[in-house]
């Protein structure tokens, strides 16, 4: 099968270094502290964020700073072929502990001792991305809640498919059987936060994957800190300042 | 949730006897209702339905499948339902699943009829392809986002409008199979067959706080309640379904005023979502 066609398209029209359409709204959740919702191209992912507050745990508590917890849910109808997905199950344990990881690394636990931050994400629709979708809900929602972090995560995926590397792989990408690479950054401290590669790939062309998928997501979040500017002026004119 | 102090519970009981709660609204008026459609591409048909805080979608997945030995002629619908952690901390892991369990039954109760499949808001008997072989199975898939009391009624206002939003493939069987064969069948990818859901019922719950009932109780207003009676209505104003949560008893003549009631009440939410459910068809097209 052919991914990347002569005149250098991918099957849905995208340039090989073209990101599909980012969308992001803040508010979803009107109970929750934080929420968001974030949509890559077809994936779409909502995320809601409760906290500060007392740990419901007692045996959890860490006196020197908070307890970041993260679940991670699928709907059924989320994927083409529907299934139940309960959770808990393997892959859905791991993606949460992958976000809470990702998550940890960036807000600053130390302002918040002995507090706890849940962060829940459901998956409403999934098409490839899924997991750098909920970490940048789940970076939006933090933002939304107010909770203290170092700077925005924000992750992207890339691959290497017909001897191109590709930006921001769609499903049918991602179930292509090559080299699938998910990459998380803080933008401005300019660190990696997650890193996650699946299949064989060439350590030089590793690099370029890599670099191209840092490229992505500095571009998530060049339009997140557009959006959370937009959402700050939205609440400075019903402040009235 | 945070439970609430005795002045709070007084304060809310008194405005219920009062016909004045907390948001201003009288005992039997809804919270603002909006319907948005095809809001998960992916599925056969989608809907977002918002009451006040309480945000719920619901989609419908059409599956091919073979019909149930006992109604070969008709195909299939199931109901799940699943509370996502994003509506409420006490979601997390298998929080939900009680709630999840409760609400699925009382739609299905309230939405799919009897088991013969007499009185179901969508004709089973069109979903049929080839008779005793082939047939639609839907499943409808509601998920709950954010939880502010009512999801009963939400969710059954979400599959209504998922319903409506519902496009089925037109299906070609293979001329010329033999009666013992398993048919071949052709699915189309251009026409689409279209549902009629004027029959399908809405649910309205009355909640009953003290002495009165209202409709569409908030979490809080939830939190206070007796007992709840949930009905559905169609728009011809039969009852459809009926379903009691909340272990106090009720007099057998308050259970009847609460029907009655509702079926009043649901002619003006029928026509609500109606008209809610054509706006956003008509905008998901623009």
């Amino acid at each position: 099968m052919e991914y990347v066609s002569p005149e250098g398209l991918r099957l849905d029209g995208r340039r090989p270094m073209e990101m599909r359409q980012i969308r992001a709204e803040i508010g979803a959740v009107s109970k929750a502290d934080g929420s968001a919702i974030f949509e890559m191209g077809n994936t779409k992912v909502i995320a809601a964020v409760y906290g500060p507050r007392e740990v419901q745990n007692r045996n959890q508590q860490i006196s020197s700073h908070a307890l970041v917890r993260c679940e991670y849910s699928m709907a059924n109808f989320s994927t083409g072929d529907r299934m139940r997905k309960p959770k808990g199950d393997r892959r859905s344990t791991e993606i949460s502990l992958v976000i809470r990881q990702t998550m940890e690394a960036c807000i600053l636990t130390h302002l918040l001792p002995r507090s706890q931050i849940d962060i829940y994400v459901q998956v409403l629709q999934a098409d490839g991305g899924t997991r750098s979708a909920c970490i940048n809900a789940a970076t939006l929602a933090l933002a939304d809640a107010g909770i203290p972090m170092r700077d925005l995560v924000t992750s992207c995926s890339a691959g290497y498919l017909n001897s191109t590397p590709l930006l921001d792989l769609n499903y049918v990408e991602d179930s292509a059987g090559g080299p699938d690479v998910t990459l998380g950054i803080l933008p401005k401290l300019d660190k990696v936060t997650l890193l996650q590669m699946d299949s064989k790939l060439p350590i030089d062309i590793l690099e370029n994957v890599m670099q191209l998928a840092i490229e992505g997501c500095k571009a998530i979040a060049n339009y997140i800190r557009e959006v959370l500017l937009e959402n700050t002026k939205q609440l400075e004119y019903r402040r009235g300042v | 949730m945070v439970g609430l102090s005795l002045g709070e519970t007084h304060f809310i009981q008194g405005g219920i006897a009062q016909d004045l709660r907390c948001d201003g609204r009288k005992r039997l008026t809804y919270r603002p209702i909006s319907v948005e459609t095809g809001v998960i591409p992916q599925t056969n048909g989608s809907a977002r339905v918002r009451m006040g805080a309480t945000d719920v979608i619901a989609s419908v997945k059409a599956e091919l499948g073979k019909p149930s030995l006992l109604q070969p002629d008709k195909g299939k619908v199931s109901i799940y339902v699943d509370c996502s952690s994003t509506a409420e901390p006490a979601f997390e892991g298998r929080g939900g699943d009680e709630l999840a369990a409760e609400l699925s039954n009382a739609l299905q109760r309230c939405l799919l009829g009897g088991k013969s499949g007499a009185g179901a808001g969508i004709d089973l008997s069109s979903l049929i392809v080839v008779e005793g072989k082939i047939c639609w199975d839907l499943y409808i898939d509601g998920l709950v986002v954010s939880s502010d009391g009512n999801l009963l009624d939400a969710l059954g206002a979400a599959i209504k409008a998922a319903l409506s939003n519902t496009g089925i493939p037109r299906v070609q069987v293979a001329a010329g199979t033999s009666n013992d064969e398993h048919p071949e069948v052709d699915v189309s990818d251009e026409e689409f067959l279209q549902f009629d859901t004027s029959r399908v019922p809405v649910i309205v719950t009355l909640t009953k706080v003290g002495r009165h009932y209202i409709v569409d109780a908030t979490s809080e207003e939830e939190s206070q309640m007796s007992s709840a009676v949930s009905i559905s209505v169609n728009r011809q104003g039969h009852i459809c379904g009926i379903t009691k949560r909340g272990g106090v008893g009720l007099d057998p003549s308050i259970i009847l005023d609460m029907i009655s009631v509702a079926k009043h009440v649901s002619e003006q939410l029928i026509n609500k979502l109606d008209s809610e459910i054509a706006s956003a068809e008509a905008e998901e097209e623009s």
